[in-house]
């Protein structure tokens, strides 16, 4: 009885463990070459949105609100490009920046958001653009 | 059928070796079979681990005692549930608990990215057969719990065994140990990804969000293991208090110093990319400071209430260590270039630096129990001569490190991420601040005089308002926008990020634990020896010793005195505190009375008959608060199982856009922004 129990122990669990078929062996993992900048991507929008969100619960000066907004839209701009060059098969190389031209009535003067379109009132802080 | 047990044992073990081989050789030899059935052996060590732990509980319910385990830690006249928790009674059925639960987190961790981490599981699957490997050669040829008792060449089969030891036999004992090595042994999850992601250069984060997880699973073990303990402390060992700086209860606090440490500045690994290296060393040094809280508690190397007898295996533990440490040590050492911060601290004036305080005040908390425990082996090793360091120098060195700990869980929130001005900082603390400061003045007014207790309510009003203020700013927001009322936008905000606000909660939970710590600066307690009739006076209560009950059943005899209790002149329900007498053990214990309120317990010891055998001596504690201590935890749980629920997120970006793009693309401006969901 015993005997039998050891021999029952040691038959199953060496089965197990080295009965492999072929269909057990698991299909290649899907590898992204983007997948580490897809994540920092996904990490730098997550702090855009925690930055709005702290903005408007009032942590944040309009000008600290500013700044730090258009420096993680430049680092996002930057792995955007970056995405887009390892997609496409180029050797990543440095990203420029630019800044664009502003025109009259894109920039708020009260909080500094920029707009693509001439506005009479900010979409940020609602105060006149003039 | 022990020698199914054994057998089971040493299979697990073969098991072990072949999957650290089969892993690794499978993942450099580009073998994917190979890699695959190491994966199947670590279901298979689990499986024989499991029939092993089934052996040993039958054996002790059933009452085996031919076995040396057995026979050593359950006797027939103990109730069910003690004779399962005999199974981590003792060295040797601990250790096994330890194996089992090793193999069991391994058994989940490879089945849950049995199709993710390809890259990385070999190692995971290596890092953890490596530390399974070490338990079960413990468990096999050390201190194995199938041992029988031999006289001469025959076993024998003594009738009834020394049972539990009585301290043990209490309900919380079921289910403490269990927790914290739950949160002991889970620890090696997030090491294992670690060392895992060192080995590969992973790149990206993905892998470390799998660890974050891990360690907050098994920081919520750690802490209800260790809040167990505190609870059966007070209630078993008589003494009037929770925490003691035993060096054991000290070994359950050090890793969970270090996994808090690490919760806090992953974070800014996720968000920017910063802390690399030091997220490392905190989880090797969380994982190591489990193996080392093991240690001291098997090793006799320091003396405990806890311990388990002087035994030979300190010095397997010893060799562990030093071989792990050395391996990561060198791993993250050649590492260097990959840990490489994505970016730099932009403003004094931030989440991170408030994040890195917090860290470093952590980590010297870490290392003031850390040099208290250890000073005995020090002392011994210079001097020849062990001296411990008492309560006191614990009390010293940690209380002020507590309300700086304190302070920082209220700054924290108020700051924003990367950089914050003055202006806003000042608007941001003056409400808070200024509750802090109120509180305290009337705490003074109202005659405490205790600088600690002043600064410790202070603090805790100053961080229970900037939670509150955050809750309802944020709901605010979100109500502004949705017309929803503010409690279902606080269930809101906090459903669409659960990791923020469930981490505010656990903020709140830490907070009301401080409220509870802070009363043992008002405890009062006194000893007396009372004859039959003879009463007392302690603080509001006066007791009465009004008459005496003895008795006993098969397991142990009591005796306790009837104490009428009276508050301020009103009668109170008559409490007995006890003694007992356990036969098996020949051993004495405790059963305290106690009155518990949200002000204050009222807790009574009977210390054992006085000089004249009518006689009682009773130990009589006022404790303020402590019931907080015990609510502090649930709020702390409630609020890391927020944390563990995922948010709701939608990520919609209509608005905000790139002011900067690359050279290829200027004058095309790329539509990208934040989740107007958040605002």
């Amino acid at each position: 009885m015993l005997l039998a129990a050891a021999i029952l122990l040691i038959a199953v669990t060496v089965l197990f463990t080295f009965s492999i078929r072929d269909k057990d062996m698991p299909a290649p993992e899907p590898l992204s070459p983007t997948r580490h900048l897809d994540e920092r991507r996904a990490a730098i929008y997550e702090n855009l949105r925690d930055l709005q969100f702290e903005y408007r619960v009032g942590k944040l000066s309009d000008a600290d609100y500013q700044q730090t907004k258009v420096g993680l839209q430049k680092e996002l701009a930057g792995v955007l490009a970056e995405i887009e060059k390892v997609s496409s098969g180029a050797p990543p190389t440095p990203v420029k920046v630019e800044t664009p031209k502003v025109t009259p009535g894109t920039v708020c003067p009260h909080c500094s958001a920029t707009f693509p379109q001439p506005l009479k009132f900010c979409g940020e802080c609602g105060k006149e653009m003039s | 059928m022990e020698n199914i047990g054994a057998l089971a044992i040493l299979l697990a073990f073969c098991f072990a070796v072949y999957a650290i081989i089969g892993s690794l050789v499978g993942k450099w030899a580009k073998r994917p079979f190979l890699a695959l059935s190491a994966q199947r052996a670590v279901y298979s060590v689990w499986a024989l681990l499991t029939s092993a732990v089934g052996i040993l509980l039958y054996s002790l319910i059933k009452g085996d005692y031919r076995m040396a385990y057995v026979w050593a830690t359950s006797n027939h006249t103990m109730e069910l549930q003690y004779k399962v928790a005999a199974w981590w009674g003792g060295q040797e059925g601990s250790l096994l608990l330890w194996s089992w639960l090793l193999a069991t987190y391994s058994a989940i961790i490879v089945f849950q990215n049995r199709r993710k981490f390809r890259d990385m599981m070999p190692y995971v699957v290596g890092v953890l057969m490596f530390t399974q490997t070490f338990f079960l050669i413990l468990n096999g040829f050390v201190a194995s719990p199938f041992k029988m008792i031999a006289a001469g060449r025959g076993i024998v089969d003594i009738g009834d065994g020394q049972g539990l030891n009585p301290l043990l036999q209490y309900w919380t004992m079921v289910i403490h140990p269990p927790m914290l090595y739950l949160g002991y042994v889970g620890f090696i999850a997030p090491f294992a990804f670690a060392i895992a992601s060192l080995a590969t250069k992973q790149p990206g984060d993905e892998w470390i969000k799998t660890t974050r997880r891990w360690t907050l699973v098994t920081w919520m073990f750690q802490t209800t293991g260790v809040l167990l303990g505190m609870g059966w402390a007070y209630a078993v060992l008589g003494w009037g208090g929770y925490w003691g700086w035993d060096p054991v209860e000290n070994a359950s606090l050090l890793p969970w110093i270090t996994a808090t440490a690490f919760l806090h500045s992953v974070m800014m690994q996720e968000k920017k990319g910063m802390m690399k290296v030091w997220n490392m060393v905190l989880v090797s040094s969380t994982f190591f400071l489990c193996i080392f809280g093991t240690f001291l508690t098997r090793s006799g190397v320091v003396q405990s209430v806890h311990a388990f007898s002087e035994g030979p295996i300190g010095k397997y533990f010893v060799g562990f260590l030093a071989i792990g440490i050395t391996l990561t040590v060198y791993l993250i050492l050649s590492r260097l270039e990959y840990l490489k911060s994505e970016s730099q601290m932009e403003s004094v004036l931030s989440r991170e630096s408030s994040f890195m305080f917090n860290n470093l005040i952590l980590l010297a908390g870490c290392f003031a129990v850390l040099w208290g425990t250890l000073f005995p082996v020090i002392t011994e090793a210079i001097m020849g001569e062990k001296i411990s360091v008492d309560k006191p120098f614990f009390n010293r060195v940690n209380i002020p490190i507590g309300m700086f700990l304190l302070l920082l869980t209220g700054v924290g929130p108020l700051i924003a991420w990367r950089r914050s001005s003055f202006e806003s900082l000042k608007r941001a603390f003056m409400w808070p601040a200024l509750s802090g400061l109120f509180v305290s003045a009337a705490l003074f007014a109202a005659g405490i005089r205790s600088f600690y207790a002043l600064m410790s309510f202070g603090l805790c009003a100053f961080v229970l308002i900037t939670v509150a203020i955050e809750f309802f700013k944020g709901a605010r927001a979100i109500s502004g926008k949705s017309g929803k009322n503010l409690l279902v936008s606080m269930f809101e905000l906090t459903h669409r990020n659960t990791r923020r606000y469930g981490g505010y909660l656990v903020h709140v939970g830490i907070v009301i634990l401080f409220v509870g710590f802070t009363g043992a600066a008002f405890n009062q307690d006194t000893t007396v020896e009372l004859p039959q009739g003879g009463s007392m006076t302690l603080g509001a209560y006066t007791l009465k010793v009004v008459g005496f009950e003895e008795g006993e059943n098969e397991n142990y005899s009591w005796g306790r005195p009837k104490i009428a209790v009276t508050k301020y002149g009103e009668e109170l329900p008559m409490m007995m505190p006890e003694q007992r007498f356990y036969f098996a053990s020949q051993t004495p214990t405790h059963e305290i009375a106690l009155r518990r309120r949200l002000n204050e317990d009222l807790y009574i010891n009977y210390a054992g008959p006085g000089t004249n055998n009518s006689n009682v001596i009773l130990q009589v504690y006022v404790n303020p608060l402590v019931s907080w201590v015990w609510i502090g935890y649930w709020v702390v749980l409630f609020g890391t199982i927020i944390c563990l629920i995922p948010s709701k997120t939608k990520l919609v970006f209509p608005r905000t856009e790139v002011v900067g793009m690359t050279s290829k693309h200027a004058g095309k401006p790329a539509q990208v922004g934040t989740n107007e969901n958040e605002s």
